[in-house]
């Protein structure tokens, strides 16, 4: 019995260490660009490095604040998403509600032809989309990547918002309507309360796509000042010529820290709301 | 009967109405140029035909599907590759891992999965900028500066076609992993013990439980996700192109995904008819790949 018990002690402790290896290794690169962007010596080609830094200094944050347009890039990213957020969300919510609750011809057409566009990815149409809004003189402004990302996010939006009513019970808002409430009133006050979480993570989805969406931007802007957050940090980063690399990363983990604080708070409703839709972002 | 009929009607306005917004923005913004782009690749226009293009019929699909050596082809087949290779090690990986964080009497399991999910947690691109720089880079790159503390001459990652695909194999695991983690993971916790019980009863060791049990248990619970993950992987652009082809900084490297190779033909050298033909034969095989998916379940019901 003893030797059995000893067994199993030193099998969760063979597990445990292999999981602290990986998660580990998980972390390397992250933990690099840290290091990197605290580390006062510019030069990293010495041999001496270690994941501590030996001087810690916040020069590098300091730099991509103030030498770098990063708070106007935040400025263009933030307005966008927000455009992006509430264009997409004030259509594609009703459009959802009605695709999951009422019956009238063209109904599955629509929501075939969605499914196929979902699976369509708008880097393909990128010529034609150009092509198009050039000669209406929105190559190069705010309102072109606008109107690019709320074409994309309705599809999503539609999508994801639709699976989320469809695991709505309909009894609920039928007991309502024999207790004689309207329709406008069981959607503001029933299933718009309870699909709250699905409209966070909605909404949030959009606001990462905004958020990360480079490609698109680097092409249809040209010059620093338009840029968004994702363009301005591709235009930053450090090739094997040019660029600061701790200047780089320092700029990389500022983008980042709001999306990973939007991802841990809403872990949770994460799996919930994205897996009811059957999309993945 | 006549009111029933007007009720109908009046439900179809209202569906449309209410709908009309959504599916207007989409019309215009989605299908419109994907109409548009299949005008475009009936079309010679490049960077000398921008405005004084012509109509010339079949000639790009011909040249993509046809002739070899113009690329398309080559780069559908190693998208496959991409996609088989991706996907036994995202599942053989996950599973694994999510097993282990399943063991009875795992007290840091909670910290152990919190750790694991971060890279799902940051900005994709930025992931494979870091990756791309931090790792790989072959002066200052940390796998360089480990090389050389262990006496190895340093490589240049990214030059080469092979080393390059497992480069770029490695950072898409690291972005992937998490999901197919947490999805098995909770599929694991929704296997009834039970079974496992009169299992270890009849005397079933751990590959018999594996394949007999677990795995027919948490099939039809992780199906929709890995499906999911097979198209996105399938549709992988970033890292590719990030890693290797970024325009003015390429590393040397010539592997090309139908995505990468839709847009080189774009946006590098400005063929937007033969990259519009190119555009639309892949949107033709996800057609065809979300409809044969489709058709599955069916089948089985």
């Amino acid at each position: 019995m003893k030797g059995k018990e000893w067994k199993e002690k030193g099998k969760l402790l063979l597990i445990n260490l292999l999981l602290i290896v990986v998660c580990f290794a998980t972390l390397v690169p992250i933990l690099y660009a840290f290091s990197v962007s605290l580390n006062e010596q510019n030069s990293l080609l010495g041999s001496d490095f270690s994941f501590i830094p030996q001087r810690i200094t916040l020069e590098n944050y300091r730099k991509v604040f103030v030498e770098e347009p990063v708070l106007l890039w935040l400025k263009n990213s933030l307005l966008l998403a927000g455009v992006t957020v509430t264009v997409s969300l004030c259509t594609g919510i009703p459009a959802a509600y009605i695709f999951s609750r009422k019956r009238f011809p063209g109904r599955s057409g629509i929501l075939q032809t969605l499914i196929l566009l979902y699976a369509f990815p708008s880097l393909l149409s990128m010529t034609a989309l150009y092509k198009l809004l050039s000669p209406m003189g929105l190559i190069n402004t705010r309102m072109g990547l606008i109107i690019v990302y709320t074409g994309t996010m309705a599809v999503f939006a539609l999508w994801n918002m639709k699976g989320y009513f469809d695991t709505i019970p309909v009894e609920i808002e039928e007991a309502s309507m024999i207790d004689g409430a309207s329709p406008i009133q069981i959607v503001m006050k029933i299933v718009l309360p309870l699909a709250k979480p699905a409209i966070a993570v909605t909404a949030m989805m959009v606001l990462i796509y905004v958020w990360n969406e480079y490609i698109f931007a680097i092409n249809f802007m040209t010059g620093e000042d338009a840029y968004t957050l994702a363009a301005g940090l591709y235009s930053l980063q450090a090739n094997e010529t040019s660029g600061s690399w701790p200047v780089f990363s320092a700029a990389a983990l500022v983008v980042s820290l709001p999306i990973l604080v939007i991802f841990f708070a809403l872990q949770k409703n994460m799996a919930s709301g994205l897996t009811s839709g059957g999309v993945k972002g | 009967m006549k009111p029933l009929k007007t009720k109908k009607k009046n439900t179809i306005l209202f569906s449309y109405l209410w709908s009309m917004p959504s599916l207007l923005l989409i019309c215009l913004i989605v299908i419109f140029p994907i109409i548009y782009t299949g005008y475009i690749s009936l079309t010679n226009m490049n960077v000398y035909h921008w405005f004084t293009y012509d109509l010339i019929g079949l000639k790009n699909y011909r040249e993509a599907l046809l002739v070899f050596d113009s690329g398309f082809i080559p780069a559908l087949l190693l998208t496959i590759l991409w996609t088989v290779v991706n996907m036994v090690l995202q599942l053989v990986i996950a599973y694994v891992l999510a097993s282990l964080l399943n063991t009875k009497g795992l007290r840091l399991r909670n910290l152990y999965r919190t750790l694991l999910v971060f890279p799902w947690a940051m900005p994709g691109y930025v992931s494979i900028l870091l990756w791309k720089t931090g790792m790989f880079n072959s002066q200052f790159g940390l796998l360089n500066q480990w090389m050389e503390k262990l006496g190895f001459s340093p490589i240049k990652w990214l030059a080469g076609d092979g080393i390059a695909f497992i480069c770029c194999t490695v950072v898409n695991l690291w972005l992937a992993l998490p999901f197919m983690i947490t999805i098995i993971d909770g599929a694991l916790q929704s296997v009834d013990q039970s079974f496992y019980e009169s299992a270890l009863l009849d005397g079933a060791g751990w590959i018999e439980r594996t394949v007999y049990i677990t795995i027919p248990s948490i099939r039809p619970i992780i199906a929709p996700s890995v499906i999911i993950t097979i198209f996105t992987t399938f549709k992988q652009f970033d890292v590719i192109y990030l890693m290797t082809q970024q325009a003015g900084a390429k590393t040397g490297a010539h592997i090309h995904t139908i995505l990468t190779y839709a847009y080189e033909n774009a946006f590098i050298t400005n063929n937007y008819g033969y990259s519009s033909a190119v555009s639309i034969v892949i949107f033709v095989i996800l057609i065809i790949f979300s409809y044969v998916i489709n058709r599955k379940p069916k089948e089985e019901v």
